[in-house]
């Protein structure tokens, strides 16, 4: 049912090149993926290392919907996607996903995990986050309404979230801040000069985090900043320095005089405690001074420091690559140079001047070549590094994505039209969502050194809560539905395409067949065992 | 840059070949398992214990109070009502609330002077679980992960880390932090049993076994020139599943003799550390077994009579059974908890919070018995010899074990250290 390697490779190729002039708001954004690709593939001859060759149908579906939907494909949305005989396909595969409800949650999701970390699980937070992705709310938008909730969404709680978390905890919003909107971690520089880094001195620290001083949590939920209030701080040496507001660029800002006398001041710091600790206290006055207004404002001054565009960049190309142009994120400094420096100066050009456009940025990452690699090696020499992006990267699944994805993989596909049916989807959508939250909240998030542990294989292996939601033999789960086909050989196409998103291999054919075969009288259970081997594959549990 | 990768699988910079090669490997070694119970054969038994030191942790949640235990100050304002008690170690005393640890100090050395500054719970607890201060952006692991990821033999078939609560206060789960998944603690609290480790009784023994060899032939084939330590790991924590459910047993106080199980006594506490010791002998690297609730605000002097006569008994069984069965030189008995209570007794007879002059215990491996380390002054105000913080305790708790403190994990491009920056071991309190 597939064609020949060589026709798919020649058939992704043309549709790119047919596709180059169609689309009016395309134009720029294609040009730019293949600019990235000559920058990649540049560096890669240049180093004298070959790139794997392009995944195929199935696997580019499973990887793009993952990405762009947070889940894998519906047996429909993908024997659909593999039939269709357009040859630009694969771009619209890509928009149609963009335009899906799917997208909006899922990027809901990731942004999420990024800010909030599970600090908490906050569902207001997550309805406004949705808001934001559904109306594809602009990244500088998000950012001052996540930093400065008071001033751009008075009495809105929903964004103060990120700081309302962290507002007792100078440190950890001043390196939070700076590590998750400027991909700069800073924590070591808050004793001494960072030892690595001269970028980095503990001045440097302080006045970032001068910028959070005054930042205070009300009792109701929201945050505010209080009039004065200076940080001071004890170098190495032992001096006493009072910080600075200066942004990580070396920009500073001076706080203008004020004339508010001794009694004004004390009414006002009196709202303010009662808005710390009443949950009726009017809103706190604010200040005419914000620092952290003077923050936002600095970040998003253009410039050649600009670690507001850059960090994005990075991090959207990370998620979407499996690692990231500067490498550890949070490591953005001089002696930590991009491995392709050029790619992500004008990845992050391109995000600013186009309105910090998260949907553009994601679509001109996943039409590039170097999106769609195979991850696998097969060539005899030693894997090329990651960061000459010469293969894909294994990705492990995000909690919600393995969460979806294995309501996704379990249900009756005849149930699942997928994005065929979008006005039925949307409210199927909704309700895995709410079903994913408690397993999304018990497995781990990925990260540098992301490993599964015991606990999730015992999980999968011996929990009720598991047997039940996936492995059910009713009707309307996947179990049932192979329970009704007669044909051995359907039943394991059926199995194999609904979880892992592609055909069985002969020899898994052949090895499924004989485990059904040997249970004849027990038809039910080894369709659950079949089901539950490839649910607690590697293949289920990792993007590929 | 290059990235350590922790998951004990194998080989950690799986190779294709590499890794399928060691897979087989611990697949037999796997399906040998299920038949295995690890204390039904001695010998195995003895080789784990000669290769593996292990650490049982009793944690005192809520916060002991030195003065009702290992540096007790009668006849002081600040000293409280009882006694002090001479033990076998001459010139050692210690509260009369403990009379059966005062025979049994020739195993352990008292420290006598924490000073850890942090004296409420949250703060405290992550203290004394890191051995370090927070910082911001870095989930540093807890030393039971640490333990485990030094002494935790990559193909184990049993638990890294197991931890085990009091039912009903000082929960808290331990955490591996950014090390691997694979060392988060395995966890118990209502049940004395460990989630999931049981088969459900709806998939028989035989469909349990062939189901993960039809999941391994899909792994397989999915690994085959796939260069992913994240893969290999993943495989790995798969392959441990049927030796951890073979484990199940080690959880059954009910194996122990009637002898035993009095000798620890009828406590929850008592039970747990039965199956501490029932684990570290079969070889698992940490075990904490958490007893609540110690913050005695209110009525102290009430709550560690009760209390400490848990622990004295409890404590000196766990001590007599290790020994008796040659493993106490290769198990740390550590008696810890987030900080000590003031000097000054409150209006209910309480004693609060405090972290500047407190005390703790070490017995067993690696340690010098009957050690007395450190002085706090008369009203057990202050630190007056031999101060520590909690980065030195950790220090000293890795020398116990023959783990190079110095030694660094790389977080990113960073290293740290696992017993915090300026941490140094006590010798006088190390064999």
């Amino acid at each position: 049912m597939q064609r020949p390697t060589v026709f798919r490779i020649i058939g992704s190729l043309v549709a790119f090149l047919l596709a180059l002039p169609a689309l009016g708001r395309g134009d720029s954004q294609e040009n730019l993926s293949s600019a990235i690709d000559r920058l990649i593939e540049a560096r890669q001859q240049a180093e004298a290392v070959s790139h794997t060759g392009p995944i195929d149908d199935y696997a580019f579906a499973r990887r793009v919907t993952l990405d762009l939907a947070g889940r894998i494909p519906t047996l429909q949305e993908l024997t659909g996607f593999v039939a269709d005989t357009s040859v630009d396909k694969r771009r619209q595969l890509v928009d149609r996903l963009l335009a899906s409800p799917d997208f909006a949650y899922h990027l809901r999701d990731s942004l999420d995990i990024l800010l909030l970390a599970r600090k908490k699980t906050d569902e207001p937070w997550r309805k406004y986050l949705l808001e934001a992705a559904r109306e594809n709310r602009s990244w500088d938008r998000i950012f001052r309404e996540v930093m400065l909730p008071e001033r751009e969404l008075p009495g809105d709680k929903r964004p103060a979230a990120f700081l309302h978390a962290r507002a007792r905890d100078l440190d950890a919003m001043t390196n939070d801040a700076s590590v998750l909107w400027f991909g700069v971690n800073i924590a070591c520089a808050k004793c001494h000069d960072h030892p690595l880094v001269p970028d980095w001195e503990q001045s440097h620290y302080f006045a970032l985090a001068s910028f959070f001083q005054r930042t205070f949590p009300t009792r109701t939920g929201l945050v505010s900043e209080k009039f004065d209030g200076k940080l001071k701080f004890t170098t190495t040496e032992g001096e006493e320095h009072q910080a600075e507001f200066m942004f990580l660029s070396g920009t500073s800002v001076s706080e203008p005089e004020t004339a508010l006398d001794k009694d004004v001041l004390k009414e006002i710091g009196q709202k303010i405690r009662d808005a710390e600790r009443k949950e009726d206290a009017p809103p706190p006055p604010q200040p005419e001074f914000s620092p952290r207004a003077e923050l936002v404002r600095l970040a998003l001054e253009p410039g050649e420091h600009d670690f507001f565009s850059h960090n994005m960049a990075n991090r959207v190309w990370a998620r979407l690559i499996g690692h990231g142009l500067v490498h550890p994120l949070d490591q953005m400094h001089s002696e930590n140079p991009p491995s392709h420096p050029e790619l992500l100066e004008t990845l992050a050009q391109d995000f600013a001047q186009n309105g910090y456009d998260l949907k553009r940025l994601i679509r001109t990452i996943v039409l590039t070549r170097t999106y769609f690699r195979s991850s696998r090696w097969t060539d005899a020499s030693e894997p090329a590094d990651p960061e000459l992006f010469a293969r894909g990267m294994v990705r492990p699944l995000y909690p919600r994505q393995l969460a979806m994805s294995l309501r996704v993989a379990t249900r009756n596909p005849n149930g699942m039209p997928g994005l065929s049916a979008p006005d039925q989807w949307m409210s199927a959508r909704e309700k895995f969502e709410q079903d994913s939250t408690a397993l999304a909240a018990r497995l781990p998030i990925p990260s540098g050194l992301f490993q599964v542990g015991t606990e999730e294989a015992l999980f999968f292996s011996n929990s009720q809560e598991f047997h039940e939601d996936f492995l059910d033999s009713g009707n309307e789960h996947l179990v049932g539905h192979l329970a009704e086909l007669a044909d051995p050989e359907q039943i394991v196409e059926t199995a194999f395409l609904t979880v892992l998103s592609r055909p069985p291999s002969d020899t898994e054919k052949g090895a499924v067949a004989l485990h059904l075969a040997q249970r004849a009288d027990q038809r039910e259970d080894a369709l659950r065992q079949l089901v539950w081997a490839l649910l607690a594959s590697p293949e289920f549990r990792f993007n590929h | 840059m290059k990235q350590t990768h922790f998951c004990g699988s194998p080989d950690h910079r799986i190779s294709r070949r590499g890794f399928l090669g060691a897979a087989t490997g611990a697949t037999a070694l796997a399906a040998d398992m299920t038949v295995l119970d690890v204390l039904s054969r001695p010998a195995l038994a003895e080789d784990l214990k000669r290769q593996q030191k292990s650490v049982i942790l009793l944690w005192l949640a809520g916060g002991a109070s030195q003065f009702e235990t290992w540096d007790p100050k009668p006849g002081w304002p600040t000293g409280g009502p009882f006694a002090k008690i001479p033990t076998n170690v001459p010139g050692t005393h210690i509260s009369e609330l403990l009379p059966e640890m005062s025979r049994r100090l020739h195993y352990t050395a008292i420290i006598r002077s924490l000073n850890t500054k942090i004296a409420d719970h949250g703060g405290g607890y992550r203290l004394m679980d890191t051995g370090r201060r927070d910082e911001p952006g870095v989930e540093f692991p807890h030393l039971g992960a640490i333990i485990a990821q030094e002494l935790a033999q990559p193909d184990s078939r049993i638990p890294d880390y197991v931890e085990m609560y009091t039912s009903t206060e000082g929960r808290r789960k331990g955490s591996a932090g950014f090390l691997s998944g694979r060392f988060n603690p395995m966890f118990l609290t209502e049940s004395m049993i460990p989630e999931n480790i049981r088969r459900l009784e709806s998939i028989s023994q035989i469909d349990h076994h062939d189901r993960a060899a039809l999941r391994r032939l899909l792994a397989n084939r999915f690994s085959r020139d796939l260069p992913s330590s994240a893969v290999g790991c993943h495989n790995a924590a798969y392959q441990r599943v049927r030796g951890l459910m073979a484990s199940a047993s080690l959880f059954d106080v009910e194996r122990e003799p009637a002898a035993m199980r009095q000798h620890y006594g009828p406590t929850q506490f008592g039970e747990q550390c039965m199956i501490a010791r029932r684990l570290v002998e079969a070889g698992v690297p940490f075990v904490k077994v958490a007893r609540a609730w110690w913050d005695s605000h209110g009525q102290n002097f009430e709550t560690h009579r009760e209390l400490c006569a848990d622990l004295d008994q409890v404590m000196s069984a766990l001590l007599d059974d290790l020994e008796q069965r040659g493993m106490l030189e290769n198990t740390l008995v550590i008696s810890l908890a987030e900080f000590g209570r003031t000097p000054k007794i409150n209006g209910s007879l309480g004693r609060d919070h405090f972290a500047s002059a407190w005390s703790c215990t070490l017995s067993g491996c690696g340690i010098q018995g009957g050690a007395l380390y450190g002085k706090t002054d008369e009203d057990g105000m202050t630190v007056v010899d031999g101060e520590m913080g909690a980065g030195d305790l950790f220090a000293t708790i890795f020398t116990a074990l023959d783990i190079d403190y110095e030694k660094e994990y790389m977080l990113g491009s960073r290293p740290i250290p696992i017993a915090d920056f300026g941490a140094a071991p006590r010798e006088a309190i190390l064999a």
